[in-house]
């Protein structure tokens, strides 16, 4: 058999060939496509759910500050106007925010406003104290019911028993928005307070420090031993059947499923060593175990990347091995441990099950101020608020991702930001 | 005649079961260039690396036999390889400047070794052993631009730079030419030339006439024996060995 073959038989299958690529070109725009979307899909179902709770509505009320009521006199000291019986000032605007209101209808109009009505009068009073004996127009917080009813989220057209507010509140409400007295504002309290049991006074101010808490003592525990661990390893070690054990054991580590470290963090920090319960030290700890095998495998990947000849170039200007490795190696291996480490992190910030288990899903409603102080986190909220009956938890859920996400791209921002900030070609 | 610098008597190179030299013996005078010569896979690159130790980064390889420097044997686990290597100078195949400014480069060998106490005498090293690479003119004012922004026959030279700012007495040299231009390979030969005024210098390289170019002694290197050595001139007009024999004039490798 001679070798002869024909070109015009090369073009012809050229053209299946491209054919071919053409095809897998398609197939690739359609995934691309299809994976965008479903994001879109997702980013604006979060946002449409959720933009809503960066609202809050609020009752303008005619509030009297006379001093027989409160039971001050014009010249009393701070102390004295901070013990006023602001509550009493309280009832009686809302005895009087609609005219000839009976008993019962007092009652009822008392539950459209927020439990924290008193303490706004009180604020507006104190940073204001020669309102005395005034009658001002102030606006306060709603209940989340009447919040929930004028973004529309709560359905008015339907059985009275199945309403939060009933035929008389509604009399109240539309009187309300008649007069242009229910008025909507950003809602402050969202991102200044903790959780709370009342759906418009909830904020994620205090998951948001506490998972930022938990976020430090993972990257203060995890970042140091992991890139130790890696040089070692990668560097030091001797290439034995121990060693080998040990790096199957790390790979296998990074797929061990969370639960089991929320399992660990209780069964030995929190009742062998006695760790405070429900604080970011204790999560973040659980957290960093879980991390540990994310950033070790991310930098020994980029120690192993480094150019060997910059190493032996190191190491045959008489540089002792730490000298070759701390001089040359870890500079050029920096900024894929960084990804990796804000990878992992990202993944720790996440992370709810191992969290639960060591008691951070409690009801904390203070914003925490420390390290060993009982605190919620951003994903054991939004688990939180999920749970919630009321309707007004439900915007607040999807704010609370919202806020999760803006966090991760921060994070990755970072990270892109020192990737560049390090990166060096060799 | 010169002294000995180093000398090699029966070394072995195991690299796992495959042994990669057998029994190599040789002496290295002072201040004069050997160039080591032969085809690719013949060991001389390895026997190279085997006088400053540098095999000993790779797990599988083990050496035996004796190499003395300076009458002083090196192959044994009491040798202190960093002062070894302080003393012995490498430049590689491949230019491996560090991802430094060309400063820190050549500063980088007197600092680690912590032999500078003032920063007046760093940058007085770093002058003279860039002048004495012949690279000084083409760089002085670009010190802190990074040495991987020099051209290929420029960062070799500043690899050269690096190895004598700690002042050895002996210069490894990997085949320092085979990634550069004849123009550069032409300055790095000259460089070569003057340098030997000073420092022994051992050189791989596969170009037969930059061995007869720069070299005062040859070791012909053939599946991992050293076949035949003696003066260049000899060796490339009249070598006993019929495989040197061979090989110079073209019939293999």
């Amino acid at each position: 058999m001679s070798n002869q073959f024909s070109h015009e038989k090369i073009i012809q299958l050229r053209k299946k060939r491209s054919a071919a690529d053409r095809r897998f070109k398609t197939y690739g725009l359609i995934a691309t496509v299809i994976g965008m979307a479903i994001l879109f899909f997702l980013l604006f179902t979060i946002f449409s759910k959720g933009y809503s709770s960066f609202q809050k509505t609020v009752i303008e009320l005619d509030v009297t500050f006379d001093q027989e009521t409160l039971k001050i006199t014009p010249n009393a000291t701070y102390e004295e106007q901070v013990e006023a019986k602001f509550f009493k000032v309280k009832k009686n605007a809302i005895a009087n925010a609609l005219p000839d209101l009976s008993k019962k209808d007092i009652k009822l109009m008392k539950k459209m406003f927020s439990i924290n009505v008193d303490k706004e009068i009180k604020e507006y009073f104190l940073q204001n104290p020669n309102i005395l004996n005034t009658t001002q127009k102030l606006l306060v917080t709603a209940h989340s019911d009447v919040d929930q009813m004028l973004k529309g989220n709560a359905k008015r057209d339907i059985e009275e028993k199945k309403r939060k507010l009933n035929d008389r509140q509604l009399e109240f409400f539309d009187e309300f928005v008649f007069t242009g007295r229910l008025k909507s504002k950003f809602n402050n309290f969202f991102f200044t307070n903790a959780d709370s049991r009342h759906p418009e006074l909830a904020g994620i101010a205090g998951s948001f420090v506490g998972s930022l808490f938990t976020l430090i003592t993972v990257f203060l525990l995890a970042f140091p031993i992991g890139i130790g661990a890696s040089i070692y390893l990668e560097e030091f070690a001797p290439k034995n059947k121990f060693t080998e054990l040990i790096e199957v054991n790390i790979a296998n580590l990074a797929a061990v499923p969370s639960i089991v470290f929320g399992l660990l963090g209780l069964g030995i920090l929190l009742n062998v060593f006695g760790f405070p319960r429900s604080t970011p030290l204790v999560g973040g700890t659980v957290l960093a175990l879980m991390t540990l095998p994310t950033i070790i495998i991310a930098c020994r990947a980029s120690l192993k990347a480094v150019p060997p000849s910059i190493k032996e170039g190191a190491l045959a200007m008489g540089a002792s091995k730490m000298q070759a490795v701390f001089h040359h190696q870890v500079p050029l291996a920096l900024p894929g441990t960084l990804t990796g480490t804000i990878i992992g992190l990202a993944q720790a910030l996440g992370e709810t099950a191992p969290l639960i288990m060591i008691g951070m899903i409690a009801f904390i409603p203070n914003i925490p101020t420390g390290f060993t102080e009982p605190s919620a986190a951003l994903p054991v909220q939004i688990y939180l608020w999920v749970e919630s009956a009321e309707r007004g938890f439900q915007e607040k859920t999807a704010a609370a991702i919202m806020m999760i996400l803006i966090f991760l791209f921060l994070m990755n921002a970072i990270a892109v930001f020192l990737r560049s900030r390090f990166e060096r070609k060799w | 005649m010169n002294n000995v610098k180093v000398s090699t008597k029966n070394v072995n190179v195991h690299y796992g079961t495959k042994q990669a030299l057998h029994r190599v013996t040789l002496d290295i005078n002072e201040k004069e260039v050997t160039a080591l010569i032969g085809p690719s896979g013949c060991g001389k690159s390895t026997f190279l690396r085997c006088i400053n130790r540098m095999n000993d980064l790779i797990d599988i390889c083990k050496v035996d036999g004796s190499i003395t420097v300076d009458n002083e044997e090196i192959i044994s686990d009491e040798v202190d390889v960093v002062s070894l290597r302080s003393k012995i100078g490498m430049v590689f195949q491949k230019p491996n400047p560090f991802p430094k400014s060309i400063f820190d480069n050549v500063a980088y060998g007197p600092t680690i070794h912590g032999i500078v106490e003032t920063k007046t005498d760093l940058e007085e090293i770093v002058h003279s052993s860039l002048k004495r690479a012949g690279l000084l003119k083409e760089v002085k004012d670009r010190l802190h631009e990074p040495g991987t922004s020099l051209s290929g026959g420029q960062q070799q030279r500043l690899c050269i730079a690096r190895a004598i700012a700690v002042n050895p007495d002996i210069i490894l040299m990997d085949e320092p030419c085979s990634a550069l231009d004849p123009i550069a390979t032409a300055t790095i030969e000259e460089l070569i030339d003057e340098l030997k005024n000073k420092y022994t210098i051992v050189i791989v390289t596969h170009s037969m006439q930059q061995a007869a170019r720069v070299s005062q002694r040859t070791g012909f290197f053939h599946l991992g024996e050293l076949v035949e050595t003696g003066e260049t001139q000899k060796i490339f007009t009249n070598p006993e060995n019929e495989k040197t024999q061979g090989y110079i004039t073209g019939r293999f490798g």
